[in-house]
């Protein structure tokens, strides 16, 4: 296959190298004197081989290419004066240059990504360097823009995350763009020192983004701008998650489709006119680096746009194009200039999808054609298949989805979508010339734009287009792959056949494995990362699952229980919960759960019974589950598989705070006991003690986050706990855990473990040795239970 | 001949996509209603453009003519009664007016489906899930829990806001 690859594509391997070096330089840090050294070992020994060993030469050559991918994605060191370097006081004052327009993602919250210049420390203005994201709070008075010069108060800090088995690094993503520092600043810290005056690109951005709201109703006007420059930030979450259940959220990146059809149609509508084909292909390519720069530098863009200059240029040169070869001459280009874009989804999926298109469809077509189908479908389904074949692990990577109906979806959407975008190319156009013509454009590009709407949602309704499936291990995502690029050649060979078959077997079976392989016998207790908040997934070896609290989400706000807490329970793999428990209302443990609701099956709800206050969103999502609900009052003893779930509170009685009463459950398992209070506080913990419910634990989760006001003396000397978890945000405004409660859980005699230091804190049994998983940290303490100081027996 | 086949082809399509657009706006300014549903019909709070009787009129009131159908965009629109734009028409327009104001508020814990259907904006479908959200939740401990059941959008809501009540 690579020999008769690589002729059509003599970029393909040292493009392949980079990429590989660039991989092993991010998981093995070699020093760069090492590599250096390594690397010109292997272009010198290249040298020498080269007349009488050819191919070993090329594997040194490639080894020594493979070096430079690995420097070039070496961290350069931070300047002197990065703003990094510093130890940042709590509050600092920049001054900044915009590196982007503001994103406003929150009615009074406005993201800025800001070039540092100096920092002013009083009177003094010392030079310094360093980009910082930050987001500003309430409303901006001055009209914001790229490249615009502005002095702000901000409280700066690392990023965190929210660091969970199998969670999104985003601290990584954020390093990868040079950003080191986040924080937060108030509207009315920030002061602009120039007037905006955007770059022309930016300025011929925002007059389109003003021209297609003027003319066109909200919804779809944020589609067009989506189709036409990649602009979803109007996009309804609605309209979102339909596109993305439907499989085609690809069209609102600006891709290679766009710029086949910009090109094209300056192209052809050129050539129609009578310009030689030479000018055409300039005016062209003129064209799409305009473009490029107006929609921004997203890896997609590039891609697209380094691809259609190659091609242009073949055509200027008279050369035939080989798509592949461009494919990798701008794999090769982005790579060199951002390395760690390899890593950004939005880059694998471009350059797998476009690969797959380029590699996959001809063979697939031709299949097609032979079993009699006309040739435009043919192509149509191959092409649709090609790309989701390339990018199915990807997506489940990344996302833990994979669309079943996008194949059948892409064949009516992308026409519609191509439509709809020369239209509204045309219709951008247009207004420039005669902004009475342009309205009628956009009159019919309305009823193009419902129809393309129509059919997402129709295609995202059907039941089951989208499963969501744990990521894939890495066994399967190189099997499926080589299985993909063995596929054309398995046609005339029956040992690539052979082996093709082979690779499909170990996709199965290893794709399997996961649903399988059951908890070993082990009670597993994980107390997850969702900053401030509480959602804590207890499994039991048995089966059932048991969620209590969803963390903080909802609208307008991360939501942590589609961010965090459905990918960490698609990984598992989870999809159904036997039982979810919401402690109290409060939007830090009731927020996240209106995602879980939606996306996962919920045998029941158990709750205490007290009216909802605020967490709309939990409550719509409640009565749409169909779950039904459960209020438990103390007393209550419920078997959840092998394991007794008792009720301790809340008792009826007078009302008191919403914290006190907080549902309190314990869960006996094997001679292990688990307690889980909520957001109890003294109030409640007195009830709790004077109602004399077996309190003594092993496992305890500290109430309230650490507040002050809880695990007071006396409920901590009956509960006695060995381990206590304390489920809390790293610099979280209320200062939890407070130093008071942390110091009565150390007399007690606890082992403290804290979700803001260590990330998920996960427990894993089997009743007789326990094992703590500090997840941030990658520590595991194991405690034998049979230690008469270990043991508690259930009260 | 002056134009190539290709230049012909191009110049048709564009005067076509033009005269749909005069079609489009015809119909856009006729049925503003009917195009405002076909716009949100996607969105959370939407009304099925495609069963305008759903959520018809208020009982009583004459039933709203033709404005949900999906009507192909007609480049001379018939004078049908639901037309705005003509002035003065011979029939009087019945627009979605203000429903005769009942006696007093609805007790949305106490009505029960027929009576809920009584509410401007509110149809048979409607007003049986709002039985059903009630009969799960127990009662609505406020007007503004209304926003719970499917369909009930912030804009309908503030419709029948001051005709409803919560009684203890």
């Amino acid at each position: 296959m690579i020999d008769r690859l690589v002729p059509a594509a003599p970029l393909l391997p040292p493009t392949a190298a980079v990429a590989a070096g660039i991989a092993a330089g991010s998981w093995w840090a070699i020093p760069p004197a090492t590599l250096l050294a390594a690397g010109a070992l292997a272009l010198l020994a290249s040298i020498l081989l080269a007349p009488r060993m050819p191919r070993v030469a090329l594997t040194l050559v490639l080894s020594g290419i493979a070096v430079l991918g690995a420097l070039r994605a070496a961290p350069a060191p931070l300047a002197d004066d990065h703003l990094a370097r510093r130890a940042p006081p709590r509050s600092v004052t920049v001054e900044a240059r915009l590196a982007q327009e503001p994103v406003r993602w929150a009615p009074d919250r406005t993201r800025l990504l800001l070039d540092v210049l100096a920092m002013h420390a009083g009177p003094e203005r010392l030079p310094a360097s360093g980009r910082v994201q930050i987001t500003v709070y309430g409303e901006i008075a001055a009209r914001l823009g790229e490249g615009q010069r502005v002095i702000v108060d901000a409280r700066l800090h690392p990023p965190i995350g929210y660091r969970n088995p199998g969670g999104f690094d985003y601290p990584a993503h954020l390093r990868r763009d040079g950003i080191l520092l986040v924080g937060n600043a108030r509207a009315d810290r920030l002061v602009a020192l120039a007037p905006d005056t955007p770059p022309w690109p930016v300025a011929v951005k925002r007059w389109a983004v003003s021209v297609i709201t003027a003319r066109l109703p909200e919804t779809s006007g944020a589609l067009l701008a989506g189709l036409l420059m990649g602009e979803r930030s109007q996009l309804p979450p609605e309209s979102d998650e339909a596109f993305r259940r439907a499989g085609v959220y690809h069209i609102l990146a600006v891709s290679g489709f766009n710029v086949a059809l910009l090109a094209g149609a300056i192209f052809a509508g050129l050539a129609m006119c009578g310009v030689p084909r030479r000018g055409a292909a300039v005016a062209a390519a003129a064209a799409l680096i305009g473009f490029a720069l107006v929609v921004g530098g997203q890896p997609s863009v590039l891609r697209a746009t380094l691809m259609g200059l190659l091609l242009l240029a073949a055509l200027l040169l008279d050369r035939e194009s080989q798509l592949m070869n461009a494919l990798a001459a701008a794999a090769l280009a982005l790579l060199v200039w951002r390395p760690g874009d390899l890593w950004e989804p939005g880059f694998q999926l471009s350059f797998a999808a476009t690969a797959g298109i380029i590699y996959v469809t001809p063979w697939l077509a031709a299949i097609l054609t032979e079993r009699g189908w006309p040739a435009w479908l043919a192509t149509a389904v191959a092409v649709s298949l090609g790309a989701q074949a390339a990018v199915t692990p990807l997506m489940l990577a990344h996302f833990n989805q994979l669309s079943l109906i996008g194949v059948v979806a892409n064949l009516a959407v992308v026409p519609l979508a191509g439509i709809a975008t020369m239209l509204g190319m045309l219709a951008l156009l247009m207004e420039l010339l005669s902004s009475a013509l342009a309205a009628l454009l956009f009159e019919t590009l309305w009823l193009v734009l419902v129809v393309l709407r129509a059919m997402v949602s129709i295609a995202a309704a059907i039941p089951g287009a989208m499963a969501h499936l744990p990521a894939p291990a890495p066994v399967v995502v190189v099997a499926w792959y080589a299985a993909l690029g063995l596929a054309p050649p398995a046609v005339a060979s029956t040992r690539a056949r052979v082996v093709v078959e082979a690779l499909a077997v170990v996709v199965a079976v290893a794709s399997i494995w996961p649903w399988l392989s059951p908890t070993e016998g082990m009670l597993r207790v994980t107390f997850l990362d969702v900053g401030q908040g509480d959602a804590a997934l207890v499994e039991l070896p048995d089966g059932p699952r048991l969620l209590v609290d969803g963390g903080p989400g909802g609208a307008r706000r991360f939501d942590v229980g589609e961010r965090v807490l459905a990918p960490f329970l698609w990984n598992r793999p989870v999809r159904r919960l036997d039982a979810v428990a919401l402690s109290h209302w409060d939007i830090d443990h009731s927020g996240g759960l209106a995602a879980v609701l939606r996306r996962f099956h919920v045998g029941e709800f158990w709750e205490s019974g007290r009216p909802p206050s605020g967490a709309a969103d939990t409550v719509a999502a409640l009565g749409r589950s169909g779950a039904p609900r459960r209020a438990l009052a103390a007393g209550q003893r419920l078997w959840l598989g092998r394991a007794m779930v008792t009720v301790l509170g809340p008792a009826t009685g007078p009302p008191v705070a919403a914290n006190d009463q907080s549902l309190v459950l314990r869960l006996d398992w094997r001679g292990v006991s688990l307690l889980l209070p909520g957001d109890l506080g003294a109030q409640g913990e007195a009830a709790l003690l004077g109602r004399g419910g077996p309190l003594r634990a092993l496992v305890l989760k500290v109430a309230h986050h650490g507040s002050r006001s809880s695990s007071g003396v006396p409920f901590l000397r009956a509960a006695q706990p060995l381990i206590a978890v304390v489920s809390v945000g790293a610099r979280n405004p209320f200062r939890h855990p407070s130093p008071d409660a942390l110091a009565r859980l150390e007399a007690a005699g606890a082992h403290i473990y804290r979700t803001d230091r260590d990330g998920a804190v996960m427990l894993e049994t089997d009743g007789r040795v326990l094992r703590v998983t500090a997840w941030a940290r990658g520590t595991t303490d194991t405690f034998h239970l049979a230690d008469p100081e270990n043991t508690t027996a259930p009260g | 001949m002056p134009y190539t086949l290709p230049q012909l082809r191009l110049l048709i399509l564009l005067a076509f996509t033009l005269l749909v657009g005069l079609g489009v706006r015809e119909w856009r300014a006729g049925f503003p209603d009917a195009a405002e549903r076909f716009e949100r019909f996607d969105r959370e709070d939407a009304v099925s453009p495609l069963v305008p009787d759903a959520d018809a009129a208020p009982a009583g009131a004459a039933p709203r003519q033709a404005p949900g159908r999906p009507t192909p965009p007609p480049p001379a629109a018939p004078a049908v009664p639901g037309r705005v734009t003509p002035p003065a028409p011979a029939t009087p327009v019945p627009v979605p007016a203000a429903p005769p104001p009942p006696a007093e508020p609805l007790d949305v814990n106490r009505a029960d489906a027929t009576e809920l259907a009584r509410l401007p904006g509110v149809g048979a479908g409607l007003a049986q899930r709002i039985v059903e959200e009630r009969e799960r939740r127990g009662r609505f401990d406020s007007p503004e829990a209304l926003r719970y059941v499917l369909g009930m959008g912030p804009k309908k809501l503030a419709a029948i806001r001051r005709f409803i009540t919560v009684r203890d």
